[in-house]
C-alpha cells in the first residue's frame, strides 16, 4: 500500500515540480473557475462565450477608491493623481486588456464649448494641477450619464477603475500587483478596494490551498486525539490514521495523475475521505478493544471481530461508495469527479482497513496490548458510556411510541423547513464577512451601480424570406419612394411658382431652405428620403448655376425645367429599378443577402450616370440597412424603456446600452441641455450621431454594445448583489416585462449571459442534478439493503435513519434560512453514505444478536453493548473530527464542518434511538422471518458459517 | 485627390542628425512634402474597409479635397464628403490645418441639418471610426519629434522619431521606412514604452499620377485590438483647380459636387 501511494504521489508531484522533464505526466493544476461547473459544451456556456466574443467583453477587476473626508470627495488633486498613476500602472500589466481599461484617465468627454462648438477631449488627459481643474473634471464627468454610477458615484465620493483581463484566472495575481502599487503610492485619506467576481473566484483558489494544508491535517489531529482518548493505545490507533492518510493521498494522487484539476469540489476530497476511512477502522478497533480482554489473544479476537463486522463493513462501504458515485449522475463535471473519486477512496479505505488493520494489529506484540481494551465486567456497566447505553436500551423500549411520534413530528417540521429552502450561492460570500473582498464588495456596491455584471443580448430576427414576397416588398418601397419624390418635386415646383423672380442662385438658396425645412419636418422615411434626393439635385443645380457665366435675370423657368426633367429621370430610374427587382426575383436568390447582392450588381452594370441612379442607390441602401436593426429609433427607444424597467429592480443599480450612448452624444451635438438627451427620431440621425462617437479616442467601446452589423446589441446590467437568487429574480422580473412589451422589431428571445448569470444556470442544474443523484442512490442503497437483509421491511427500516437525517438537515437549513449552495447540495450524498452506515451496523448486529439470543429484549440489551459503543465512538470521533473546519476562513469549508458534525450526530442518534423503538413496536413483524430461520444475514466471514 | 491620399501616410518630421547624402532634416522635410503636399490641390475618392479582430467588416466611401496655402509647405485645407453608407451620406468635414495652433475643424450633420465647430484638444482621435488617427491623415507637426536616421539601405531610409513631449502621445517612438526615390513612407511602426510595436501602417500600392508617386492603398493595423483599416484611393488627381472658397462653412451644407468624384 505504501508503494502504490508513493508511486501515485510521485507521478503527481514530479510533473508538477519539473514539468519539462515529464511531459507525458499531468502536473497539479488548479481550477477555481465556477464556469467549469458546466461542461465546456453546455449550450448556455457556449452562448455565453460566443456573446462575450461578439461584444469583445472580458471579465475583470474593479478597483474602487472612496474618499469620505475631502469636501470634494474623490475629485481632488491628490486622489485623481493616484487614480491616474494606478490606471497607467494597470495598463502596463501583462494580462490586462489595455485598450478596454476604463478610468477617468481613459475615457472621452464631449461637451459644449461656446455657441455652435462641441468639444471632444479626454475626460482627464492628465492629473489636475489644482482644485479648479479637478472641479472641471468633476463637472464634465457628472454630465455623462453613461459613466455616472459606473465610473464614479453620483455623490462624487467614490470612483472606479475597470480593469478587464485576458484571462480571468490571472485575477488574483493582478489584484496582488495592484494592491502593492496602491501600498507603494500610499492610500492617504482614500480607501482602496479591489472587487469583482473573478477576484473572488481566483482568490478563493489561492486560499483553498492554505485551507487544504491546514484543515485536513487539523481534522486528522482531532480524530487522532479522540481515538487516543477512547482506546488509549498509540500503536493501535496509528493503523486507522495510516489507512486514512493513505486513502486520501492515493485518491488525490490518482486525481492528479489522471489529469483532473483541483477544483473547489475536488479540494474537499481528502476531507471527505479521511473521516469515512477511519469509520470502518474504528468499528474494528472498537470491537477489538471491547473483546480483547475477553479472549486475550490477538488472533482469536480478530477472527471474532472480523466475523461480526466483515459483512456490515463491506455493505457500508459499498453503500457509501454508491452514495458518492451517484454524483456522477449530476450534470456538473466537477461534482461528478468529486463523487467518483470519493467513492474510489472509500473502497480503497475499506480494502486497506480489512487487510492492513488486522495485519497491523497482529504485528503488535501481545505485551504492548496488556493493558489494552475494555476490562471484562460482571454486572451492568458502571462507566459513563455504559450508563448511557443502558438508558438508551431501556428508554427506547419503554418510550418507543413516544419516540416514534417524536420522529414523525420532527420529520413533519423538517419537511416544512425543506419547503422554505432557498437555493442560492455567491462566490463572494465564500469569504467571511470581514475578508477584504467582502468589505470591498459592500463598499463598492453601496457607492456604485454594482460590481456584478449581467448582460442581456438582443438579436434581430429577420422576417422569413422568400424571393417573391421579398421582391414585392422592395417594389412596394420603391413605389412609395417614387410617390414621395413626385410629391416633393411637385411641392418645389409650387414653391417656385410662389417666388418672385430672381437669379438662379438666389432662387436656389430659397429652395434649398425650403427643401431642408421640409426634410427635417418629414416623419416618414420615404418622404425624408425623397427630400434628401432633392438635396442631391440641388447640389448639382448650384454647381451649374455657379459655373453659368451668363445667368438669366430670372432663373425660375430654367429651374422648373431642370427640376421637371430631373424628377422624370428619377421616376424612370425608379421604375427601371422595380423591373430589375422583378428580374432578380426570377433568379430566386436563396437569401435576402444574395438577393440584394444580385440587385446591387445588376444596378451597377447599368448605371453610368451616378446622378441619375442616385435615387436607386438610396432605395437599395435603405433596404440593405434595414437589417441594422439597432439603428432603428423605435427599437432603441424600446431598449431604453426596458432599461428603465429593469432599473426598478432593487438589485439593479445601473444599466448601460447603445441607447445611452446615442442619447448622450445627441445631447452634446445639439443644445447640450437635458431636453436633447433623447433618441432622435430617425435612423440617419442615429447613424450620424454614432459616427461622432466613433471619431473619438475610444471608438471600440461602441462595439461592446452593438455588433458592427447593428444586428445584435447588448444591455450591460450592473447588479449590487452576486447572489444567484437575485440574478434569478432579475431574470424573472424582465421576462414578465417582455411578455407585455414586445419589441417593435422582431428579435430573437433575449438571452442573458455573463458570470453572474452562468452561476445561476449551473446552480439550477446542480439542484435538479442533486435530487436525481440522491434519488438514484437512494434506490440503489435500498436495493442493496433489501438484498443484505433479504427483506424489504428491513431494507426500508435501514433507510429510515438516513431519510430522517437528510430531512432534518435540509429542514434545518430551510428553517435557519441558510442558503442551499454547492457544499450543502453535495452533503446530501454524504448523509446517505454515513447515515446508512450506522443503520447497517446497528441492524445487522441486532438481527444477529436476536438470532443468537432468540428474543428482542435480550438482543436489545446486547446490541447496546459493544455494537452501540462502536457506533457511539464513531459518531464522536468522526463528528468532532470535522469540527476544525469551522475555524476555516472560507465559508464553504465551515459549512461542511457544521453540517457533517450535524449529520453524524443526527444519523447516529436516529439510528440508536429510532431503530430500536421501531423494532420494539414492530418486533413480531420484523422478526417474523427469523422464526423459521430464513432471511438471517450470514455470519461473516462469508462462507465460514459454522 | 492627391493630398488626402498622401495625407493618409501620417507623420513625418524634421530636424536631427546627419545621413550619408542628405541630412535627417532634409529627409524628413522631403518626406513630409511627398506625403502631404504634392501639387497645390487635389482630390481622391477613398474607400475604407475596417475589419475588426473578429473579421467583421464595415465600409465607408468618402471623397477628400485638399487645398494648400501658397508658399512653402504649411497651412492646408481639407474637405471630406461621405458617400456611403447611405445613412451617413452627405456628412461633411472641413479642416483648416495650422502649424502654429490647433486646427480649425467643422462638421456638418445632415440628419440634424447642423454645422458644428469642433474644438479638439488633440489629434489622436480616430479618423471617421477607422484605425487611422486624425493625425495620420492631417500630418503630425514636424517639430513635435526628435528625428534620427537609423540606417540607409539601397532603397530606403529608416528613420526613428521620438516625441519631445512623451506625455502628449501614447507611443514612445515610431519608425518610418522611407522610399529613397519617392520619399514616400512605406511602412510606419509605432512602439509603446516597452518597445512593442502596437500600430503599423503599410503602403500596399503606389502609382505615378501626373508625374507624382501616389499611394493608392494604405493599411493601418492596430495590434492591440486586431483591427485593421485598408484605404483604397480611386481616381486620385492633382491640381484640379478646386477653389479656396469650397473650403468654407457654406460648402459644408452644399457639397461641391463638381470637384467630388
Amino acid at each position: 500500500m505504501i508503494t502504490s501511494t508513493v508511486l501515485l504521489l510521485l507521478l503527481a508531484l514530479l510533473p508538477t515540480l519539473s514539468a519539462d522533464r515529464f511531459p507525458y505526466l499531468h502536473p497539479v493544476s488548479i481550477d477555481t473557475d465556477p464556469e467549469n461547473m458546466l461542461p465546456a459544451d453546455e449550450p448556455v456556456r457556449v452562448a455565453h462565450n460566443a456573446s462575450k466574443k461578439q461584444f469583445s467583453l472580458h471579465d475583470g477587476i474593479v478597483v474602487g477608491i472612496v474618499n469620505e473626508t475631502h469636501p470634494r470627495g474623490v475629485f481632488n488633486v491628490s486622489t485623481l493623481t493616484k487614480v491616474d498613476e494606478i490606471t497607467r500602472f494597470a495598463m502596463e500589466l501583462e494580462g490586462v486588456v489595455e485598450v478596454d481599461v476604463m478610468s477617468l484617465s481613459t475615457v472621452d468627454s464631449i461637451s459644449q464649448a461656446g455657441p455652435g462648438t462641441v468639444r471632444f477631449q479626454w475626460l482627464m488627459a492628465k492629473p489636475p494641477a489644482d482644485q479648479a481643474e479637478a472641479d472641471d473634471i468633476r463637472s464634465r464627468a457628472m454630465r455623462i450619464p453613461f459613466l455616472r454610477d459606473t465610473l464614479f458615484s453620483a455623490d462624487g465620493k467614490a470612483l472606479a477603475l475597470y480593469i478587464p483581463l485576458r484571462n480571468k484566472n490571472d485575477a488574483h495575481e493582478i489584484s496582488v500587483a495592484l494592491q502593492s502599487k496602491i501600498d507603494a503610492i500610499g492610500s492617504g485619506d482614500d480607501g482602496f478596494h479591489i472587487a469583482g467576481l473573478p477576484v473572488a473566484e481566483d482568490t478563493f483558489g489561492s486560499e483553498m490551498f492554505i485551507q487544504m494544508a491546514i484543515a485536513a491535517p487539523a481534522a486528522m489531529l482531532v480524530i487522532f486525539l479522540l481515538m487516543w482518548f477512547f482506546f488509549g493505545n498509540l500503536l493501535v490507533i496509528l493503523s486507522p490514521m495510516i489507512v486514512a492518510v493513505i486513502a486520501a493521498l492515493s485518491t488525490m494522487g490518482l486525481l492528479i495523475v489522471t489529469g483532473n484539476t483541483i477544483h473547489i469540489m475536488s479540494s474537499m476530497i481528502p476531507i471527505f475521505i479521511m473521516p469515512i476511512a477511519v469509520l470502518d477502522a474504528i468499528h474494528i478497533i472498537s470491537d477489538f478493544f471491547d473483546r480483547y480482554q475477553h479472549y486475550r489473544d490477538r488472533r482469536k479476537t480478530l477472527v471474532k471481530v472480523l466475523g461480526d463486522l466483515f459483512q456490515p463493513m463491506l455493505f457500508t462501504s459499498l453503500t457509501t461508495t454508491a452514495g458518492f458515485a451517484s454524483l456522477a449522475l449530476t450534470p456538473i463535471p466537477p461534482v461528478q469527479i468529486f463523487g467518483l473519486f470519493v467513492g474510489f477512496g472509500v473502497l480503497l479505505a475499506w480494502f486497506w482497513t480489512i487487510t492492513f488493520i488486522p495485519s497491523f494489529l497482529m504485528l503488535i506484540p501481545e505485551a504492548r496490548l496488556e493493558k489494552f481494551g475494555r476490562k471484562e465486567r460482571t454486572g451492568d456497566g458502571d462507566s459513563h458510556d455504559d450508563g448511557v447505553a443502558l438508558f438508551l436500551a431501556r428508554s427506547t423500549s419503554r418510550g418507543a411510541p413516544l419516540i416514534i411520534a417524536g420522529a414523525v413530528l420532527l420529520t413533519a417540521i423538517a419537511f416544512l423547513g425543506i419547503s422554505k429552502i432557498e437555493v442560492n450561492d455567491n462566490p463572494t460570500r465564500w469569504f467571511e464577512p470581514d475578508h477584504p473582498i467582502r468589505i470591498a464588495d459592500r463598499t463598492m456596491n453601496s457607492h456604485f451601480g454594482g460590481t456584478y455584471n449581467a448582460y442581456l443580448s438582443l438579436k434581430y430576427s429577420p422576417p422569413p424570406y422568400d424571393p417573391d414576397s421579398f421582391a414585392e416588398g422592395l417594389a412596394e418601397k420603391a413605389q412609395r419612394m417614387e410617390e414621395a419624390l413626385s410629391a416633393a418635386a411637385e411641392a418645389v415646383q409650387q414653391h417656385l411658382n410662389s417666388l418672385d423672380r430672381g437669379t438662379t442662385l438666389d432662387l436656389l438658396d430659397e429652395i434649398d431652405r425650403f427643401v431642408r425645412q421640409r426634410r427635417l419636418s418629414s416623419e416618414s422615411a420615404p418622404k425624408r428620403g425623397a427630400w434628401t434626393t432633392l438635396e442631391g439635385w440641388l447640389d448639382w443645380a448650384f454647381a451649374s448655376a455657379e459655373d453659368d457665366e451668363t445667368p438669366p435675370a430670372d432663373g425660375r423657368s430654367e429651374l422648373k425645367e431642370t427640376l421637371a426633367s430631373a424628377a422624370a429621370e428619377m421616376r424612370e430610374a425608379s421604375s427601371r429599378y422595380r423591373s430589375i427587382v422583378e428580374e432578380v426575383a426570377g433568379q430566386a436568390p436563396e437569401t435576402s443577402d444574395d438577393f440584394l447582392a444580385a440587385l446591387s450588381l445588376e444596378i451597377e452594370t447599368i448605371s453610368t450616370s451616378e446622378d441619375r441612379w442616385r435615387v436607386v442607390g438610396t432605395m437599395l441602401s435603405s433596404v440593405q440597412q434595414e437589417k441594422q436593426a439597432f439603428k432603428d429609433p423605435l427599437l432603441l427607444g424600446w431598449v431604453s424603456e426596458l432599461q428603465e424597467f429593469i432599473g426598478q429592480h432593487p438589485v439593479v443599480g445601473k444599466s448601460n446600452s447603445l441607447a445611452d450612448i446615442v442619447k448622450t452624444v445627441h445631447r452634446d451635438l445639439t443644445s447640450g441641455s437635458e431636453v436633447d438627451y433623447l433618441i432622435p427620431s430617425h435612423r440617419d440621425t442615429v447613424a450620424q450621431t454614432l459616427e461622432q462617437f466613433l471619431s473619438g479616442h475610444r471608438k471600440d467601446d461602441l462595439w461592446h454594445f452593438v455588433t458592427p452589423s447593428f444586428e445584435e446589441a447588448m444591455v450591460w446590467v450592473q447588479l449590487k448583489s452576486g447572489d444567484n437568487r437575485d440574478m434569478q429574480d432579475v431574470v424573472a422580473h424582465l421576462s414578465g416585462y417582455l411578455e407585455g412589451h414586445p419589441p417593435p422589431v422582431d428579435l430573437d428571445e433575449p438571452q442573458w449571459f455573463g458570470l453572474t448569470y452562468i452561476n445561476v444556470v449551473w446552480q439550477q442544474k446542480m439542484v435538479s442534478g442533486m435530487i436525481d443523484a440522491f434519488l438514484g442512490s437512494f434506490i440503489v442503497v435500498l436495493t442493496m439493503m433489501t438484498f443484505l437483509f433479504r427483506s424489504i421491511s428491513w431494507g426500508i427500516l435501514s433507510m429510515l435513519p438516513l431519510t430522517i437525517t437528510v430531512a432534518l438537515i435540509y429542514g434545518m437549513i430551510g428553517l435557519l434560512g441558510k442558503d442551499y449552495d454547492m457544499p450543502v447540495a453535495v452533503l446530501s450524498s454524504l448523509s446517505l453514505g454515513l447515515a446508512i452506515d450506522y443503520a447497517i451496523h446497528f441492524l445487522a448486529r441486532a438481527r444477529q444478536l436476536h438470532r443468537e439470543l432468540g428474543d428482542w429484549d435480550r438482543a436489545r440489551e446486547a446490541v447496546f453493548g459493544e455494537p452501540a459503543r462502536a457506533i457511539g465512538r464513531n459518531i464522536i470521533v468522526v463528528g468532532l473530527g470535522f469540527l476544525p473546519l469551522i475555524l476555516a476562513p472560507l465559508v464553504p469549508y465551515q459549512t461542511v464542518g457544521y453540517l457533517i458534525a450535524s449529520i453524524l450526530l443526527l444519523a447516529g442518534g436516529v439510528s440508536l434511538v429510532l431503530l430500536p423503538a421501531l423494532m420494539t413496536i414492530g418486533q413480531r413483524w420484523f422478526f417474523a422471518g427469523d422464526a423459521d430461520g430464513s432471511g438471517v444475514p450470514e455470519e461473516a466471514p462469508a462462507g465460514s458459517k459454522e | 485627390m492627391v493630398t488626402s491620399i498622401t495625407a493618409i501616410f501620417g507623420l513625418a518630421a524634421v530636424i536631427g542628425g546627419a545621413s550619408g547624402d542628405l541630412s535627417v532634416e532634409e529627409i524628413v522635410k522631403r518626406t513630409n512634402h511627398a506625403a502631404y503636399y504634392q501639387g497645390n490641390n487635389g482630390r481622391a475618392r477613398v474607400s475604407m474597409v475596417i475589419t475588426d479582430g473578429q473579421g467583421r467588416k464595415r465600409e465607408r466611401e468618402l471623397s477628400i479635397l485638399r487645398y494648400d496655402a501658397p508658399g512653402p509647405d504649411g497651412e492646408q485645407k481639407f474637405y471630406l464628403y461621405f458617400h456611403a453608407p447611405a445613412d451617413v451620406a452627405r456628412m461633411t468635414f472641413l479642416v483648416h490645418k495650422h502649424l502654429d495652433r490647433d486646427d480649425d475643424r467643422w462638421l456638418y450633420i445632415p440628419a440634424l441639418d447642423l454645422v458644428k465647430r469642433i474644438a479638439a484638444t488633440d489629434k489622436r482621435t480616430s479618423f471617421v471610426g477607422s484605425d487611422f488617427l486624425y493625425e495620420d491623415v492631417s500630418g503630425r507637426q514636424l517639430d513635435q519629434d526628435h528625428h534620427e536616421l537609423l540606417k540607409t539601405t539601397e532603397n530606403f531610409y529608416l528613420l526613428k522619431h521620438t516625441p519631445k513631449d512623451p506625455d502628449s502621445v501614447k507611443f514612445a517612438h515610431y519608425t518610418m521606412w522611407i522610399h529613397k526615390k519617392s520619399f514616400l513612407p512605406t511602412k510606419v511602426e509605432y512602439s509603446d514604452a516597452s518597445g512593442e510595436v502596437y500600430r503599423v501602417m503599410t503602403v500596399g500600392r503606389v502609382e505615378t499620377i501626373d508625374g507624382k508617386p501616389t499611394v493608392l492603398e494604405a493599411t493601418m493595423e492596430d495590434r492591440r485590438t486586431g483591427s485593421r483599416t485598408v484605404l483604397t484611393y480611386k481616381d486620385p488627381a492633382y491640381d484640379i483647380g478646386v477653389p479656396e472658397r469650397v473650403f468654407t462653412e457654406r460648402y459644408l451644407r452644399r457639397a461641391p459636387v463638381k470637384y467630388l468624384k
